[in-house]
């Protein structure tokens, strides 16, 4: 069983890393705002994953797309640290008994809390991303532009994805 | 103890966190020797068969483009053939040709602040750091790293990238430099003010350093400022390679002689 997990989990991450380089990593919307889905991964961890688990997943899964931009550390580095906050991150949003297996979703959490919860992911992330790229910082106000935007971005690519996957699944139920 | 030992257990992840971070961020920072570079880029051999299987895909789609561009290409070289018979008849002296390897872009970007564009030949086939990259319209870029099978390009329209120019026609020369933006554009700096520069003169590539042979498209002038702090000109150049949009490009294997390296190492000291 944790095995078929562990390997799903591992072609979702192949899966998320090849939709990252071949087709988001072309868009740069004014010239530097591009959606990170990657960072999917990491959103989605069920509560009762591994702390030390997730922070690998991740960190293999951000030096996967670093080894196609070109950017040693920077992906790894910034969903590294996602990582290691989201278990409290989520723990914010949600009350739940310990014992259950609860994973980040609208069905789950309810739109408002989950939309909630992904912004807050994906600003830390973004933020970390975009500091280590613009080091030595020159100009905060166009880092500070970066960051929205790309958050905005992100947030909305991850809600819609996430929305026509509760519609299959209920399709799927009935 | 072992109340000591449980804490550890309980917070390995912690651990586990700075490991990973610190190695995330030696890997950023600590970045320099060019071997490493060359793994862990798009010059690796698995994000290289990748990338270039998707730029056989798309590549697909922009056949007819990319023939017409060819086609064109053949009637002026056929064309320069003629003039070049031509003169050659006239000469006693026939100049060696220049060695070139044509190789194909299987990645590319234009609108980041530093850009890079990646190719699908590799030490295998020849090429080396330094040599000139240009296509059917200009100078391109040169290369920054070769891995084995692949390799990358440090284009024009990188903040890093200097490439010595000359106006045609006029032997006072500067250094082609890009400061972000536009990837269509690019400067042309430390020309010395009283050379004559007018706009829609045409830069070419000087030859000095032997990474470009002499004379290869770089651009047009489009705008001429006098900086006059530095008694220099500062020159804006529209670029005839277009960069948005490279198939096949040409690289320029002749490089300086070991003696000229030589030389300039001296200097160097």
């Amino acid at each position: 069983m944790e095995a078929i997990s562990l390997l799903k989990k591992i072609g979702q991450i192949i899966l998320l890393v090849l939709l990252q380089v071949l087709l988001l990593n072309k868009i740069n919307l004014f010239g530097y705002v591009t959606p990170m889905l990657y960072i999917w991964i990491t959103i989605k961890a069920a509560n009762n994953i591994s702390q030390s688990g997730l922070l690998l997943l991740s960190f293999f899964t951000g030096l996967a797309v670093d080894m196609f931009t070109g950017t040693p550390g920077m992906n790894s580095a910034a969903i590294t640290l996602l990582a290691f906050l989201q278990p409290f991150i989520f723990k914010l949003f949600v009350t739940y008994d310990r014992r259950e297996q609860v994973i980040p979703s609208i069905d789950t959490m309810r739109r408002g809390p989950f939309v909630g919860y992904v912004t807050l992911c994906v600003i830390i992330h973004h933020l970390f991303y975009y500091v280590l790229k613009s080091i030595p910082v020159a100009d905060w106000s166009m880092l500070i532009a970066k960051v929205l935007f790309s958050t905005i971005l992100t947030v909305l690519l991850i809600v819609v994805v996430e929305g026509s996957y509760v519609k299959n699944a209920k399709k799927g139920r009935r | 103890m072992r109340s000591l030992f449980d804490f550890i257990i309980k917070h390995s992840y912690v651990i586990l966190f700075l490991v990973l971070e610190t190695v995330s961020l030696v890997l950023l920072f600590g970045f320099n020797s060019l071997q490493k570079e060359a793994f862990m880029t798009s010059a690796n051999s698995v994000s290289g068969f990748i990338l270039e299987t998707r730029t056989n895909i798309s590549g697909f789609f922009s056949l007819g483009k990319e023939n017409s561009k060819l086609a064109a290409e053949n009637a002026r070289l056929q064309a320069e053939l003629f003039m070049l018979r031509d003169s050659i008849a006239d000469s006693s002296i026939a100049k060696s040709g220049n060695d070139i390897i044509t190789a194909r872009v299987i990645d590319n970007s234009i609108r980041k602040d530093d850009n890079y564009i990646t190719l699908n030949r590799g030490s295998k086939d020849g090429i080396a750091q330094g040599m000139g990259v240009y296509d059917s319209n200009g100078a391109v870029g040169v290369i920054m790293l070769a891995g084995k099978h692949y390799s990358i390009v440090l284009p024009v329209i990188n903040g890093k990238s200097s490439i010595s120019c000359k106006i045609k026609g006029d032997n006072s020369f500067g250094f082609l430099e890009w400061s972000g933006g536009d990837a269509s554009k690019a400067e042309l700096r430390d020309l010395p003010y009283y050379a004559t520069v007018n706009v829609g003169d045409t830069i070419v590539t000087s030859g000095y350093s032997k990474i470009f042979p002499e004379g290869i498209n770089v651009g047009v002038v489009s705008d001429v400022q006098q900086i006059t702090s530095g008694y220099t000109l500062k020159v804006s150049v529209r670029l005839a390679a277009d960069l948005s949009n490279l198939g096949w490009v040409y690289i320029n294997t002749t490089q300086a002689d070991d003696e000229l390296k030589q030389l300039w190492k001296e200097i160097e000291k």
